[in-house]
């Protein structure tokens, strides 16, 4: 058996492994979704790693599997949000929300504020028992129990002798819990309740291990009450039905927190076309993304074409140390660079008006605030990134320059062209053969490049008169950001991600039409 | 068919190690069954003598109060029998995560932060009633208050901070105690710049320009019986009159177009006399010999700053609420722990017990603490959303003195007042149009 074999199937033995180990630990979590990608993963890992037929499959696998767990995945599950209602006050599931609302419980007025020590006492077949010691007459001892069996509970009873001269005397029988034995009984005492009278019960709100743990008084019923036919709670302080309206109950037309997510169509795609206070700003930011997006590809690859043509000159003495200064931007992580750059622009004390103040004193103009007014962010914006971008773009086209044959150049030269010529008819539309793709991807890059406005700019200055909080430089994807953040209430996911799923099919188009431009080009040029 | 047969072999040894994965995977539940189901039977039987696994209560923290309350969860612990697994987290994305993370199950049981999340948390149902009876009498009421939701309790304040003026010591002997003379002090001192706040130079920052707005009568949400999301008063006389006022101190260069970085450079190489920001500059101040007074007062009405308060919450999603809520007022709530964060985390108490030790050993911090007096509490309703952006936006345009028109509304903005009423009007449609 050959070596290779023997990898391939030690390879899928270990993956087995970890398969197999994964099931049993999503099915403890209850994890459904993540438990049928991990079958189908493994289902599909095996058919290709096993059958000749399929083998050739192995190289494109891997990379099949990360696409769909981060692209297609996000993708998905973005579009699915785009059609719910998550936002604040929206983020739980139904179910969630009623446990929540189920799980409170109300004090009625006259005992409110009223907090007493609580012992807790163990029997001999360990239930537990409480004793409330709210006053000298009401000394209360009783069986702890759980909710359901509230309404059956015996009343607790006043008994004094349990506590003489400040001491806590147990009966017969019965253990005292010290606070930590009552820590490692908590999740059993958090649900137990004394039951006083048919309206009261004690319950724990404070374990002490550094004294008397105490109790608070509340009602016996909880405070709403979840009725599955009529699809309703009942606020049982008040005595008020609320019935579900879409993903909210509704008492007395006030909307009780929390809701639940639904589905709601197209409500958000809607919303967004629809809405003016929304639109209006939207169609600013979108002619300002198309802008961003186009003039730093053009800027960027213009430095990035002008540098490699320039550098591209033989028996350049020193060539690769110029090449590698100008790749150094590029090699920057962009977190730090925008950083930098939004401190050397800072109009009062940056070192670009520093640098600038001569030729402002010469002009006799006001320094450029830069940042602060409508021109000078949006050119900062672009300046910065066209330094960002120019790198990439000077490492494609020297590549592509060196793959120009050379004796298509020499031939234009013989018949006689300039350099200019030679450089228009021939190079450039060679040149864009192979970089028009990468322009195209680097073009829709820019179309969501967050990180670039969000810490250089932050969206700003203020469109001043807009009805959404927007700024001059907020490219889509920014926009999309604040929308989320700074709705009615806070969080608009679903919002958001109808304007990223809006992003996504404007990339898309441009990216289509302009690859079938491509093509052509390549069926004008390719064959030269 | 000598291929098939070792290819028969291999399945034959995966098939074994498949084995050996599962029979791992059945031991460990073999182990972990009895920690699930027989444990608490167990405890009942003899809980003096077996030792049940401790409950583990997992705190959320951002870095520098974790690693103040890490070391002295010990001492809980052992009186306890538990473990508290404190974890650092980023302190924006606590706020964030347990929203997530808490719905999955894998939330934290008691997390740290700051009041305003409430309303949001609240009314997403992650937050959990906390029933503060039992300590109540040690607590200021700006704390209990910036706590209390929709009449419910849901957090413990542990800290509270607001914004104050550092002065440099070594160029004026104070701050003066009106606007009015701070141009004078600033002649006298002969620095570049007087005033440094965050808040303009291209960073909106509606948190430190609040007194500027709110002193004399204005305020974001009306307060009655917590805030009223449908009463905002951003326009009214008071917030009008007092951002004209801001107006004339920028332009009397008063007050100094700077974000926050640009303030604090400024502070730190002396070409700025004030720096209005909060104790949590405290480090980058003593570059110089700072001192802190009020914020100059608007005529008659003192400065009103916001005021943050922090607090432990417990989450809804926790399995052991009961254990939190405790781990938060048996512990977590005494004047030793309290001490004890201070001394490794400066901040301003909220416990009347801690203020009292701090305001006779801290001069400072006493300061700070007496410009929040003067102060609200932020909205902590999650309407709070809809108010950063435009609020900060209008005070940014007043700052920077970024007046003008917008070609595509055609809305013109000429003055501190346009800019205001706009804001305003910005937080009611959002707030309406949601």
């Amino acid at each position: 058996m050959k070596k290779s074999t023997v990898l391939r199937y030690l390879f899928l033995a270990v993956f087995n492994s970890f398969i197999v180990y994964a099931v049993p630990l999503t099915i403890t979590f209850e994890s459904w979704f993540l438990l049928s990608l991990i079958l189908i993963i493994g289902l599909l890992v095996n058919i290709v790693y096993f059958s000749d037929r399929f083998l050739p499959m192995k190289w494109i696998l891997p990379g099949m599997i990360f696409l769909i767990s981060f692209v297609v995945f996000p993708a998905v599950y973005n579009t699915f949000v785009s059609f719910t209602n998550w936002s604040t006050g929206h983020i739980l599931t139904k179910s969630q929300a009623v446990n929540i609302l189920e799980s409170r419980t109300f004090t009625p007025e006259d005992q409110q504020g009223i907090e007493f020590d609580l012992y807790v006492f163990q029997d001999e077949s360990f239930e537990f028992y409480y004793l409330a010691d709210i006053d000298e007459q009401n000394i209360l001892f009783g069986k702890a129990v759980t909710n359901e069996n509230i309404l059956d509970s015996n009343f607790a009873q006043h008994e004094p002798s349990f506590k003489q001269n400040g001491e806590i005397f147990p009966p017969d029988g019965f253990n005292l819990l010290t606070g930590k034995d009552q820590i490692a009984n908590s999740t059993t005492l958090q649900e137990l309740s004394l039951v006083i009278d048919k309206n009261t019960r004690a319950q724990l709100f404070k374990i002490s291990v550094f004294g008397a743990s105490t109790g608070l008084l509340s009602s016996t019923s909880q405070l709403y009450t979840f009725d599955e036919s009529t699809d309703s709670i009942t606020n049982n302080s008040t005595n008020t039905t609320c019935l579900a309206e879409i993903d909210n109950f509704v008492c007395n037309g006030k909307e009780i927190d929390p809701g639940w997510r639904v589905f709601v169509g197209f409500d958000n795609y809607q919303k967004l076309f629809s809405n003016q206070r929304i639109r209006g700003p939207l169609s600013l930011v979108t002619k300002w993304t198309f802008q961003f997006a186009f003039v730093t590809v053009l800027l960027a690859f213009s430095v990035g074409l002008f540098l490699s043509l320039v550098l591209n000159k033989e028996n350049l003495k020193f060539q690769r140390i110029y090449r590698a200064i100008f790749i150094l931007p590029y090699a920057i992580p962009a977190f730090v660079s925008v950083l930098v750059w939004k401190g050397l622009l800072n109009p009062d004390y940056g070192v670009i008006n520093t640098w600038l103040s001569p030729i402002y004193e010469i002009l006799e103009i006001e320094p450029i605030q830069w940042l602060k007014t409508k021109e000078s962010a949006r050119s900062a914006v672009l300046l910065v990134n066209t330094w960002l971008g120019f790198p990439y773009m000077f490492l494609i086209t020297t590549g592509a320059l060196q793959s120009i044959p050379k004796n298509l150049i020499e031939a234009a030269k013989v018949d006689g062209a300039s350099s200019l010529q030679t450089f228009w008819r021939i190079t450039f539309p060679l040149l864009m053969v192979s970089i028009s793709p990468l322009l195209i991807g680097s073009f829709a890059f820019n179309f969501n490049n967050f990180t670039l406005i969000f810490l250089l700019s932050g969206g700003g200055p203020p469109v001043i008169g807009s009805e959404v909080a927007v700024g001059w430089t907020d490219i889509l994807i920014s926009f999309s950001y604040k929308l989320a953040i700074s709705g009615g209430r806070g969080n608009l996911f679903g919002l958001a991600s109808t304007v990223s799923i809006i992003i996504f099919a404007l990339v898309l188009l441009i990216s289509a039409v302009s690859f079938r431009y491509t093509k052509r080009l390549e069926r004008i040029y390719g064959n030269i | 068919m000598k291929n098939n047969k070792s290819r028969f072999i291999v399945i034959l040894l995966m098939l074994s190690m498949v084995a050996v994965a599962c029979g791992g995977d059945t031991a460990e539940e073999v182990a972990e069954t009895p920690e699930v189901t027989e444990a608490p039977k167990e405890t009942l039987a003899a809980p003096a003598t077996t030792a049940p696994p401790p409950e583990v209560i997992v705190v959320w923290a951002e870095e520098k109060v974790a690693t103040a309350l890490d070391p002295l969860v010990g001492a809980y612990e052992a009186a306890a029998g538990v473990d508290v697994e404190v974890v650092v987290y980023d302190f924006g994305a606590i706020r964030t995560d347990v929203q997530t993370a808490g719905p999955a199950g894998e939330g934290p049981d008691v997390f740290l932060g700051a009041h305003d999340w409430v309303g949001e948390l609240a009314a997403n149902g992650v937050l959990q009633p906390i029933n503060l009876a039992s300590v109540a009498s040690d607590l200021f009421e700006v704390g209990i208050n910036a706590f209390s939701y929709d009449g419910m309790s849901y957090g413990f304040p542990y800290a509270t901070e607001a914004i104050a003026m550092y002065y440099n010591a070594d160029l004026t002997d104070g701050v003066p105690t009106t606007w009015d003379d701070v141009k004078a002090a600033c002649d006298a001192a002969g620095t570049e710049l007087c005033v440094g706040a965050p808040g303009g130079g291209g960073g909106a920052d509606a948190y430190h320009n609040h007194p500027f707005v709110a002193s004399a009568g204005g305020y974001v949400f009306k307060v009655q019986g917590g805030f009223d999301p449908n009463d905002v008063g951003l326009d009214n006389e008071g917030a009008l009159a007092s951002a004209e006022y801001l107006d004339t101190l920028v332009k009397d260069g008063v007050v100094a177009s700077t974000d926050y970085g640009a303030s604090m450079s400024a502070f730190q190489e002396g070409r700025s006399l004030f720096w209005m920001t909060g104790p949590w500059a405290r480090n980058d101040a003593s570059a110089v010999n700072y001192n802190v007074g009020l914020i100059p007062s608007f005529s008659d009405s003192p400065a009103t700053p916001f005021v943050g308060v922090r607090g432990a919450m417990v989450s809804s999603f926790s399995d052991k609420k009961l254990l939190a809520e405790s781990f938060i007022l048996d512990f977590f709530a005494t004047v030793e722990v309290q001490e004890a964060m201070y001394n490794s985390d400066p901040r301003l108490p909220a416990t009347k017990s801690l203020f009292a030790i701090v305001e006779a050993a801290d001069p400072i911090a006493a300061a700070f603490a007496a410009s929040a007096s003067n102060g609200i509490p932020m909205p902590n309703i999650p309407e709070m959303g809809s108010v950063w952006g435009p609020f900060g936006d209008a005070l940014l345009i007043i700052r920077d003195q970024a007046y003008g028109t917008n070609e595509e509304t055609g809305v013109t903005v000429n003055s501190a007042t346009d800019a205001m009423k706009l804001a305003a009007e910005q937080i009611r449609t959002a707030i309406a149009g949601g």
